[in-house]
């Protein structure tokens, strides 16, 4: 008995020790660099168009637009494809990654962790149906079963209107296989970025699928550059990026990814 | 201290569910599994060799390829074949059910193997037939010998189920990214699912000291 108590508070006491020495790293930097020296950014590059892996080259809007907004700013950088785990580690501590960029959308609950830039690109997400499907909007999804990637703005979206925990909201590692699941018929819809589901339905005429633009129930979200708690960085960075979107260099960065204009007033006045 | 024990408390419930979930998946796993396993040992100990070469390819295929390849081959290839359509959690059974029989046909041909010849001679003197000698001299001390394997073999399992949630099976470490996704922190549900999942095979390798002991 005396030897499972031990193992027990053994267990237990490992558990604190590793998490102290996880979290206890946390403020020593704050993500603050001193004049000159490069800002070094953490990636997840398997978010086409926003940010993917070229064979050995990341692309992507996002690495357009903070190219755009390093220049602005002056300052060296580098972007690295560290994924998702290590970039939202490694952005915590501030030590070797500064800054995140990874398409990360700005929600309440992130802001207890983090520190974002001034939001930079605003998402829209849209529901992919089979044709002749009876889903009109986001609330005929409410007893369905529907596919998102973790982590995505559209699996906070559905995870408030189905619930964090309903068996039926499928989360997937990423919308590759999202969107794989529908075509097996193991979800009745997919939701997803509005510029990955419109890419999917271009490229699969042969699958018969529907986007559905559901503007009431799908507010807009944003994405900002994920920061440190307290980072001075943010200091920097802000100004730049509202610059690079005043000055056009944004909207022409935006036209040559997605052949459209942005919506600048939305992002000028989000919060 | 940053570490948000409110995180965990609030995801408690869903861990639970999700940790239920790992523990039906691997059971049911291990015994299809173990079953399966018997049957493509025994065959792999057939005496001509294209009797054993339909066995020898199904377990140099599964242990050949990568798990995470067999699983989405079952649930995005067999499943929809067999089923209609996909089904995560009937992907989990058959894909894990697959690969443990590979392993356990492995386990128990060895097992068996490792028996003297001698004692199958011994019993056949006795006037036993092949399979009374299986059953009541053979099997009953390869079972000792191979339970250390099988146990380590379960406690593999219950691990792999985890890569059961890149199709959305809504086991533990579902649950886990669900948490990390939602407050984007990294150590609250990483700890929480490593010392569940921890919890999970100590106690199914003490279960299996027992059932050793005691055989």
């Amino acid at each position: 008995m005396k030897s499972r108590k031990n193992l027990v508070m053994s267990g237990l006491v490992a558990f604190l020790l590793i998490a102290l020495v996880g979290c206890g790293s946390n403020n020593a930097s704050n993500g603050n660099t001193a004049a000159g020296e490069k800002i070094m950014f953490a990636s997840d590059a398997s978010y086409a168009p926003m940010e993917y892996m070229d064979t050995d080259t990341i692309k992507g809007f996002d690495i357009d637009f903070i190219k755009a907004v390093m220049e602005e700013a002056g300052m060296k950088y580098e972007v690295k494809n560290t994924g998702w785990d290590t970039m939202l580690s490694s952005v915590k501590q501030g030590t070797e990654y500064q800054a995140g960029l990874s398409s990360v959308s700005i929600t309440d609950e992130r802001k207890e962790t983090y520190d974002y830039s001034i939001p930079y690109f605003e998402s829209t997400n849209m529901i992919m149906v089979k044709d002749g499907s009876s889903i009109k909007s986001a609330l005929d999804l409410k007893d369905k079963k529907v596919a998102v990637q973790t982590a995505t703005t559209a699996d906070d979206l559905m995870s408030g209107i189905m619930g964090v925990d309903n068996g039926d909201l499928k989360r997937f590692d990423s919308n590759a296989v999202a969107l794989m699941e529908l075509n097996g018929g193991g979800v009745d819809a997919v939701v997803a970025d509005i510029a990955i589901i419109r890419e999917y339905i271009k490229n699969n005429p042969d699958q018969k699928l529907t986007g559905i633009l559901d503007t009431t129930n799908f507010s807009s979200e944003y994405y900002g550059i994920l920061l440190p708690k307290g980072s001075e960085l943010k200091a920097k960075l802000d100004p730049a990026i509202k610059k690079v979107l005043e000055n056009g260099k944004y909207a022409e960065i935006y036209k040559t990814w997605f052949g459209e204009e942005p919506n600048l007033d939305n992002l000028l006045n989000a919060k | 201290m940053d570490f948000r024990f409110d995180i965990i408390i609030h995801y408690l419930p869903v861990l639970f569910r999700g940790t239920m979930l790992t523990i039906g998946v691997s059971l049911v796993s291990i015994i299809v599994g173990s079953i399966l396993g018997l049957g493509i040992g025994f065959g792999k100990m057939a005496p001509r060799w294209y009797w054993r070469w339909p066995f020898h390819c199904y377990i140099n295929f599964f242990r050949g390829t990568p798990l995470i390849v067999q699983i989405l081959i079952v649930h995005f290839g067999l499943i929809p074949a067999i089923y209609g359509s996909t089904n995560a959690l009937l992907s989990a059974f058959v894909a894990l059910s697959l690969n443990s029989a590979a392993y356990s046909a492995e386990i128990f041909r060895a097992g068996i193997q490792s028996i003297d010849q001698g004692q199958q001679e011994a019993a056949l003197s006795l006037g036993m037939s092949k399979k009374q000698a299986m059953r009541f001299i053979i099997l009953p001390q390869a079972i000792k010998r191979m339970i250390p394997a099988f146990g380590n073999e379960f406690i593999v399992l219950v691990k792999d189920s985890s890569l059961m949630s890149i199709v959305a099976t809504q086991e533990l470490m579902y649950w886990t990214t669900t948490m990390k996704g939602q407050y984007l922190r990294i150590w609250e549900p990483y700890l929480t699912a490593a010392l569940i999942y921890f919890i999970l095979t100590y106690s199914l390798s003490k279960l299996l000291n027992v059932v050793e002991r005691r055989l």
